[in-house]
């Protein structure tokens, strides 16, 4: 089912990644070259990446499948948590337990609303675009309440800060958290029967009903999986910023598209690869990076996010297997 | 074939590794200013001030940045690298304090100098400047007020939410003041216009009717006095009326020609981003900052230094500009 296509997509994104980072080094030099730079690089890309995922799962699983509540969900655990988990454990006296806690409780509020956007696609039927956009206000909806609107500090609380913007080995911990999930989810839609039944199920709903595949409930678990990563977004950003606020990353909705979108998700469903996905992010990340390093106005990002994005669905079309070296034409399994 | 692939990425990254990299050049020092967006009146009038001070000292660029859209995830983004860039210093209108807390700790770890703005409560900065003491800048148009009304009559306030600190800090300014004088009777005071020119303009009306003898009005948002102008415009009392308050220049215009607001208060971002600078330079070279400063602007010529909730300092100046119907069109916004 691979053809030289899908596989000039990696490619094409590997070659995009190199082209920027060459790209910066004759045009800014040194300074981008900085190993601080590359740290400061990663820990900027976990929370969009997570978010991305989300849309990854949601769109594989077809029938216009995409998640615009990934966000709002992600505000709302770390709202939620911070706002129960210091009544639990004092964050001085045990900051593991603080975070373990803190974490515990995003996560539980990300298998909640995650179980609310998949009763209402899975078992309600509702078109995913209309009921994530219902849930996005909901959570937002929520979260304001929960505050009054303004920003919840965490406070400074080393273990947390530490793991937030503080690398281990040269690699910052959240970056590092971000490979090891893109690992699990890559395994577990390759090897696993909902893994392989969500990509028969994207390719073709009717064939997959008739097939005995249990539609509503692997569209349930599917988006219950984005929104349990989105919940681990909120995490990352609650340790990032030591802040909570529900209004944090409103423009992530889009820019989480532009990446699954880049990274050749097909918004029909059915196909997508993590390993894409990743290289997506990572490859608009150092792009955003060099834009201000180079000084250039921010208004001309969000005209490049558009012409990139034209520019990814243009490449889509284009089937660039056919100019590779034998070599690189695989054509075998593999859609991880 | 895994082989050949990754064969093919290592390729990739040696070549990428051996690229020759031009050389950093060293030249002046580089104080950047972050605002909270880009593209809109009050910051571009600030980046005037921010280019007015590089221009005008030696050893020393200067630039503003910000992000496109009014989110703080995106300006956390940006400050991120210009971190990364090693700028020398940072100077920066939070778009919400806290989230920059984090980032700003690991500035100062690097050896950035931090100066903030509009950020009291911020505690990872070197130096949060405030153009003035809310209570004063309350109890600045409350003298307005009191001196129109001759000391005696009723008179009311505005704020554009309860919840907004800064803005009921001037509602409690001005009545502070106003007790001296025991002719002046405050009516329902801290009147919510939630930041609408409608709901202000309603909330005016309403106390026009409950109480048709009011004479003074104090704003509170920026929008404030446009709602409560119309008001008195409608009822006809441009003359009897005396309303002061925060507001912009061009937005206020109309009604400070037809007298139904008298005058209104702002600072300016334009000095306001010139003095962020210039106390970025100082903390830079390592010059102390004390109450009684002149910073060479007015309304910071005699700035009062205070400790901040971090180990900052706050610097607060007088640096209210008062505008009414001769003046409003020397300001562009």
């Amino acid at each position: 089912m691979r053809s030289g296509k899908t596989d000039g997509q990696l490619v094409f994104l590997i070659g995009i990644n190199a082209l920027v980072v060459i790209a910066a080094m004759i045009l800014v030099g040194d300074r981008f070259m900085a190993l601080y730079n590359f740290q400061s690089m990663g820990t900027q890309v976990p929370e969009l990446g997570l978010l991305a995922f989300g849309v990854m799962l949601a769109m594989i699983s077809g029938n216009g499948g995409i998640d615009l509540s990934g966000i709002a969900l992600a505000n709302l655990s770390g709202v939620a948590a911070i706002l129960l988990a210091p009544s639990l454990v004092s964050p001085d006296a045990a900051p593991l337990g603080y975070f373990l806690t803190f974490s515990a409780i995003a996560l539980s509020v990300g298998m909640l609303g995650g179980a609310l956007n998949g009763a209402l696609i899975g078992y309600a039927g509702m078109t995913p675009i209309i009921a994530t956009l219902g849930t996005q206000l909901l959570f937002t909806g929520v979260a304001v309440g929960l505050t009054g609107g303004s920003a919840q500090q965490l406070g400074y609380v080393p273990l947390i800060d530490d793991f937030g913007n503080m690398p281990i080995w040269g690699v910052p911990r959240t970056f590092a958290l971000f490979i090891l999930i893109a690992l699990a989810l890559a395994a577990l839609l390759k090897f696993t029967r909902f893994g392989i039944h969500l990509f028969l199920m994207g390719s073709n709903p009717t064939a997959a009903r008739f097939a005995g595949i249990r539609v509503k409930s692997i569209l349930f678990r599917t988006y219950l999986l984005a929104s349990l990563l989105a919940s681990v977004a909120g995490i990352i950003i609650a340790a990032r910023t030591s802040s909570v606020k529900w209004d944090y990353g409103s423009s992530y909705v889009l820019v989480a598209i532009l990446i699954t979108v880049m990274a050749g998700v097909r918004p029909e469903g059915g196909y997508g690869r993590v390993i894409c996905v990743v290289l997506s992010a990572t490859a608009l990340q150092i792009l955003s990076s060099l834009f201000n390093f180079m000084q250039i106005s921010n208004f001309f990002r969000d005209c490049a996010w558009g012409l990139l994005l034209l520019l990814f669905l243009a490449n889509a079309r284009v089937h660039w297997g056919t100019y590779l070296p034998p070599v690189l034409r695989r054509t075998d399994r593999a859609r991880s | 074939m895994m082989k050949q692939r990754m064969t093919l990425l290592g390729a990739l990254a040696a070549s990428v590794a051996f690229v020759g990299a031009c050389p950093a050049m060293a030249e002046d020092k580089e104080i950047v200013t972050v605002v909270k967006v880009t593209g809109e009146n009050w910051f571009t009038r600030m980046d005037e001030g921010v280019k007015a001070f590089g221009e005008q000292t030696d050893g020393v660029s200067t630039r503003q940045v910000g992000p496109a859209r009014a989110d703080a995830a995106q300006q956390a983004a940006i400050v991120q690298d210009l971190i990364a860039q090693g700028v020398d210093a940072l100077a920066i209108v939070p778009m919400d304090p806290s989230t920059l807390e984090g980032v700003l700790r690991r500035a100062m770890g690097r050896g950035i100098t931090v100066v903030t703005h509009e950020a009291d409560s911020l505690q990872n900065t070197q130096l949060d400047m405030e153009a003035f003491d809310n209570a004063e800048f309350g109890a600045h148009f409350a003298a307005q007020i009191a001196d129109c009304m001759g000391q005696s009559g009723k008179w009311t306030s505005f704020v554009g939410s309860l919840g907004s600190l800064t803005h009921v800090q001037w509602a409690d300014g001005g009545a502070a003041y106003m007790e001296q004088f025991p002719n002046m009777e405050l009516v329902s005071p801290k009147n919510e216009s939630f930041n609408d020119a409608n709901r202000a303009y309603e909330t005016a009306k309403e106390i026009l009717r409950s109480h048709p003898d009011i004479r003074g009005f104090q704003g509170g948002s920026a929008i404030d006095v446009i709602g409560i102008g119309r008001a008195v415009e409608e009822a006809g009392l441009e003359d009897k009326t005396c309303v002061y308050g925060l507001g912009l220049p061009r937005d206020t215009s109309a009604y400070l020609e037809s007298g139904a607001v008298d005058g209104i208060s702002f600072w300016d971002p334009k000095d306001a981003g010139f003095v962020m600078n210039v106390l970025a330079n100082k903390v830079m070279n390592g010059e102390p900052i004390e109450t009684g400063m002149d910073l060479g602007v007015p309304g910071y010529e005699n700035v009062v230094v205070t400790d901040g909730p971090g180990e900052g300092k706050i610097v607060r100046g007088q640096a209210w500009v008062d505008v009414n119907a001769s003046n409003w069109n020397e300001y562009p916004f």
